[in-house]
């Protein structure tokens, strides 16, 4: 089954005679339709009903219920199931199209039906499918959606799972680079927490190291940046000779372990120098592909980053020579990274705007021949409303053969992206002030370096507009000391 | 445009003007034809059409135009070139079926009854135009006949949502009694009657089309399957269900149900009885036959429908306690095809039908079990329809019990049709694969073919009442096949040891009717249509092949056989058919080789092993 689903509308209106009645009565059925996978015309494919239907004088629910069996071709037949009540009677619809290849037509849009109450008839008739009016609102209502997670919470089989992102996925191939990297804002303090954890597999062929580092960006401005660094140490595969009482149970080969550090599924522990952390995290959201999800899948691209959930909170004790910062449902997400090492130019941002909305964008130029002397690729997925914009990122990185794309202006302290995609356009400007900001030096697999400058507590604003008739504002959003960002060069 | 066949109708009939029932033999004969299959139809018109083309040369007008005299001898000039015998024998069947129709009508109209016809045991009986288009079930059985109705009844008996879909629609025992035995013939059988196994020689092969399927028309004769075909089936083709306990339960279950008993003297009739007579005088085993018929008044009308409702054919004994236990049946429902999902994990399975309506209009039933029983000679074109005829020998194996009647002229009438249609089986030769049995007519449909045309015809049609005759079935090797999707294409191709048989079975019938008392016998054979004397009997026989003989046929089977070995059998010892999962097969065509009697007890006894082996 693949992560995409299938949802479409559908208009049927009839005729129905019920038991004892004379005269046949109008009826009419709305449908929206949903479907865990994309139709299979060969095959037979599962749907899920809502909608409304409307007996003329006897029914009017807007909240059936019910299951479409779309089998056009291997079974002949799209069966509709309908449960709906009339009355406070529940009653169901059942009635299938049965497909005649001799009749393409007639028998794709005329759908005999019975209306069974616990099980006795209760009535016949038959809907069809207006061809002249609702054809084309038919073929339009088809959406291919990627499929999300059940209302009750649930992951829905096949659906992206956040853990299932998190195992490391190096291959033991020289020459790659592998990040876990969670950056968090402490809402009482306004502290900002970045805790890197890093994978690297030197392009000469020598053994591959875990280290990282674990910074702190004071709230209030005053105080300074504090940092420390842990590693290099020889990287042990999972299930290696790690010393059990270092790991967690289960944590073997789910994320991140290494010289006592974790950033695994739902747990971020150790210590580095002055700092010690023991955090629980408590991932929310449905997975973001910041670069282009195929990339994630097969690495054909120079790197890849991706959120495997971006709004989770995290909550536990975070120490500081000996002064512990506690940590409540905090904001923020663990991002992941891998490629063969850090591009020439970056800029990154990730933004939580309120209300289950995320903004997170990576704008890179390329270390790649050729790819080097194009301007930064703009990968930006802003998270809105449950739905994600643009709807593929490789139209915000490279337009129409390049006409088209956003653009950003990666500088310091300010940095910008604008873009354009539909009916839509957006304006981000990061600024990092210098005294928020942490330089970092960067060592690629193949030993060259990049510096990055890092901001935990930075400030973001971007404006949304949409088109209608002129650019009308959609939204709007100023975060004060609350983006994390970074830019990095060499 | 129809040919006219009055003057054809005169001729053989030999109608001088002196009695009034000849002149509406024609438009009778028209309404038989009527219900035939289009070819039999076109067939028959043509043979009178090149009978008048015939007159037309030799005397200058059409048979129509002639004088009685010129009829007759254009006539028997046609009957004196034995090449033409067989044509002239293929337009007198229908003919004579509605000549001596109407000459009963004319001149013996039957009684009404005394007492009104018995109401039959209620039935949930809806006709297909009242069906809804779309209906789920739990079981959907194909045909209502002696096999369908067992399966019905099981089902539903275990709590199944069950449907019996029949073609045919629902008579009544009252709607027997109203018309006459020839309208009820035209509209109880299948091609009206007409239904012909190709090959040399054809067989007539009718069956039944109504609500009880065959067992409506059929005689009421209920044999218990015989131990050694029992043990073939369990032997050679390995099947568990015909264990002879656990099969003898069914069989004891089945006449149970039909209220077998032997058929008591007193309705008998003096065929059967001149049976007795000779047999007894011959020393051959011989008795009345075990019936379904408790209180036979001894109508002679079993296979047009019993007008008294004595004859417990399924739709009378098996269908009620079916309706009773929740089954529905729905009539006037040809089955287009069975509906298969392909794509189901594990194989093809069924997953309901697809049915025509009169009107030609289709509904469709979802159930996840079908159960086929519509027949041997329809089950096959069925599955082939639905896709589900892959199977090499789907089709074949058809045996049918060809069977050859012979008529015996006594001195004192007989009347045959006064007393049980089938009323004595004569058995001396039973282990040798004949069974003869003491058959007649309904009133007025005289199955026999009478010898002779014009005045020599009408003389034997005024004296039928001093005819006996016996018939003998023999046990056949499977020489047919139902060919064809649409509809079913018939071969039978008689087995030389078959034909041998056949032959042997006519000696032995007149042999028996000889030593009644018969001062002749009436062979059917247009070459040699009597013998005085059993001497003068073998000596004609002896020159003749049972390619000459009119031979008729009431038990196709095998047709989807059971059997263990996937290579021979199209279903497996279960009943299940091979390739899909789903389908039952529940009816004669289930039986894997010919069952040597009259097979309705041991259709029900193996829809009753494979539905219950199914629960």
């Amino acid at each position: 089954m693949g992560a995409r689903g299938t949802a479409f509308s559908e208009v049927m209106a009839g005729s129905v005679r019920l038991a004892g009645e004379r005269e046949p009565r109008p009826v009419r059925l709305d449908l929206d339709v949903r479907a865990d996978e994309v139709l299979r015309p060969m095959g037979t494919t599962e749907g899920r009903l809502t909608g409304r239907v409307r007996v003329a004088g006897w029914a009017d629910d807007t909240g059936i219920r019910g299951e479409l069996e779309i089998s056009p071709l291997a079974r002949r037949r799209i069966r509709y199931r309908v449960h709906f009540t009339a009355g406070g009677r529940s009653c169901m619809l059942d009635g299938w199209k049965s497909i005649s290849p001799a009749r393409p037509v007639k028998s794709m849009t005329v759908l005999p039906f019975v209306l069974l109450e616990d099980g006795e008839q209760t009535g016949e008739g038959t809907l069809r499918f207006p061809l002249a009016t609702q054809l084309l609102p038919f073929l339009g209502s088809f959406r291919f959606p990627r499929r999300t997670a059940s209302p009750s919470g649930a992951v829905g089989p096949g659906a992206a799972d956040p853990d299932g992102l998190l195992p490391p996925r190096w291959d033991g191939a020289a020459g790659r680079t592998e990040v876990w990297y969670t950056t968090v804002t402490d809402p009482e303090s306004g502290t900002g927490l970045w805790l890197h954890h890093e994978l690297v597999a030197p392009a000469d062929g020598s053994g591959a190291y875990a280290h990282g580092w674990v910074a702190q960006f004071p709230g209030n401005g005053q105080e300074p940046v504090r940092h420390a660094r842990f590693g290099p140490e020889p990287w042990k595969p999972a299930g290696g000779q790690d010393r059990a009482d270092e790991v967690s149970d289960g944590a073997r080969g789910s994320g991140f372990t290494s010289g006592g550090i974790e950033a695994v599924p739902g747990r971020l522990r150790g210590s580095a120098g002055p700092f010690s952390w023991d955090l629980t995290e408590q991932p929310d959201g449905e997975p973001l592909f910041t670069f282009p999800r195929w990339s994630w899948r097969r690495p054909l691209l120079p790197a890849a980053q991706i959120v495997p959930a971006p709004q989770a909170t995290y909550s536990g004790s975070f120490t500081h020579d000996g002064r512990e910062l506690r940590l409540d449902d905090a904001q923020g997400a663990t991002a992941r990274i891998y490629g063969h090492g850090n591009a020439r130019r970056w800029a990154w941002l990730h933004a939580h705007l309120g209300g289950g909305d995320v903004l997170e964008i990576v704008a890179a130029v390329s270390m790649r021949p050729v790819l080097r002397r194009l301007p930064p690729l703009v990968f930006l997925r802003l998270r809105k409303d449950g739905r994600t914009w643009p709807r593929r990122v490789e139209r915000a990185a490279v337009g129409w053969a390049g006409a088209g794309r956003f653009r950003a202006d990666i500088g310091l302290p300010v940095w910008t992206v604008t873009g354009r995609s539909g009916m839509r356009r957006v304006k981000v400007v990061v600024t990092q002030p210098e005294e928020r900001t942490l330089a970092l030096d960067y060592t690629d697999p193949d030993g060259s370096g990049a510096v990055c400058r890092n901001s935990e507590t930075a400030d973001a604003h971007i404006l949304l507009e949409r088109w209608w008739g002129r650019w009308r504002k959609e939204a709007e959003w100023s975060l004060d000391g609350t983006a994390h960002a970074e830019v990095g060069d060499r | 445009m129809s040919y006219r066949l009055d003057g054809l109708v005169a001729a053989l009939l030999a109608d001088d003007g002196s009695e009034a029932w000849p002149g509406a033999v024609p438009a009778r004969v028209e309404n038989v034809l009527g219900s035939m299959p289009r070819a039999a139809r076109a067939g028959v018109r043509a043979a009178a059409a090149a009978v008048d083309a015939y007159a037309l040369l030799r005397a200058g007008r059409g048979m129509g135009r002639l004088t009685p005299q010129e009829r007759e001898t254009v006539l028997s000039s046609l009957a004196a070139r034995p090449a033409l015998l067989p044509v002239l024998d293929a337009l007198k069947v229908p003919v004579m079926l509605a000549a001596g129709t109407e000459r009963m009508l004319h001149k013996e109209p039957p009684a009404r009854p005394v007492l009104p016809p018995p109401a039959d045991p209620p039935l949930d009986c809806v006709p297909s135009t009242e069906w809804p288009a779309r209906a789920t079930a739990d079981a959907v059985v194909v045909g209502s006949g002696a096999g369908g109705a067992v399966a019905a009844r099981t089902l539903a008996r275990a709590g199944m949502r069950v449907l019996v879909l029949e073609e045919g629609r629902h008579h009544t025992t009252g709607d027997f009694g109203r018309r006459a035995p020839l309208d009820r013939f035209t509209e109880l059988y299948r091609d009206g009657g007409g239904t012909i196994a190709l090959g040399n020689p054809p067989v007539v092969l009718p069956v039944g089309r109504a609500v009880g399927g065959t067992t409506v028309v059929n005689s009421g004769t209920c044999y218990r399957t015989p131990d050694h075909v029992l043990e073939r089936w369990r032997d050679t083709f390995g099947l568990p269900l015909a264990d002879a306990d656990a099969f003898g339960a069914y069989l004891d279950e089945a006449e149970r149900t039909l209220q077998v008993a032997t058929q008591p003297m007193d309705v008998l009739g003096r065929n059967g009885r001149t049976a007795l007579l000779g047999a007894e005088r011959l020393g051959w085993e011989a008795a009345p036959l075990r019936r379904n018929a408790p209180g036979c008044k001894g109508s002679c009308q079993c296979v047009v429908g019993c007008p008294t409702g004595a004859k417990q054919s399924v739709q009378l004994s098996v269908l009620p306690d079916a309706c009773s236990a929740g089954a529905r049946i729905v009539t006037g429902a040809y089955v287009r095809r069975i509906l298969v999902e392909r794509d189901r994990p594990g194989g093809p399975r069924a997953c309901g039908v697809a049915v025509r309506r009169p009107d030609g209009s289709e509904l469709e039933i979802l159930s996840p079990l079908v159960v086929v029983a519509a027949g041997a000679l329809n089950s096959p074109p069925l599955l082939r329809r639905s896709g589900l005829g892959g199977h090499p020998r789907l089709g074949r194996n058809l045996a049918v019990h060809p069977a050859a009647s012979v008529a015996g002229r006594f001195a004192e009438p007989v009347t045959a049709w006064q007393g049980v249609l089938q009323s004595v089986g004569v058995e001396e030769l039973h282990g040798d694969g004949i069974l003869i049995e003491a058959t007649a007519g309904p009133p007025g449909m005289g199955s026999f073919v009478l010898p002779g045309v014009g005045r020599g015809l009408r003389a034997e049609l005024d004296g039928a009442n001093s005819l006996a005759t016996v018939g003998a079935m023999i046990a056949d090797l499977p020489s047919g096949r139902v060919l064809g999707a649409r509809h079913p294409l018939l071969r039978y191709d008689l087995a030389p040891r078959d034909g041998r048989r056949l032959m042997r079975a006519v000696t032995a019938m007149g042999e028996l009717l000889f030593a009644a008392g018969a001062e002749e016998v009436l062979t059917g054979i247009a070459a040699a249509p009597s013998a005085r004397t059993q001497a003068e009997l073998e000596e004609k026989l002896s020159r003749l092949s049972a390619r000459q003989l009119h031979l008729s046929a009431f038990h196709p089977t095998g047709t989807v056989a059971l059997g263990a070995d996937p290579q021979t059998a199209p279903a497996d010892e279960h009943g299940r058919l091979r390739g899909v999962r789903g389908v039952l097969v529940a009816d004669g065509s289930a039986l894997p080789s010919c069952p040597e009697v009259n097979p309705q007890l041991t259709i029900m006894a193996t829809s009753l092993a494979v539905s219950n082996g199914s629960l």
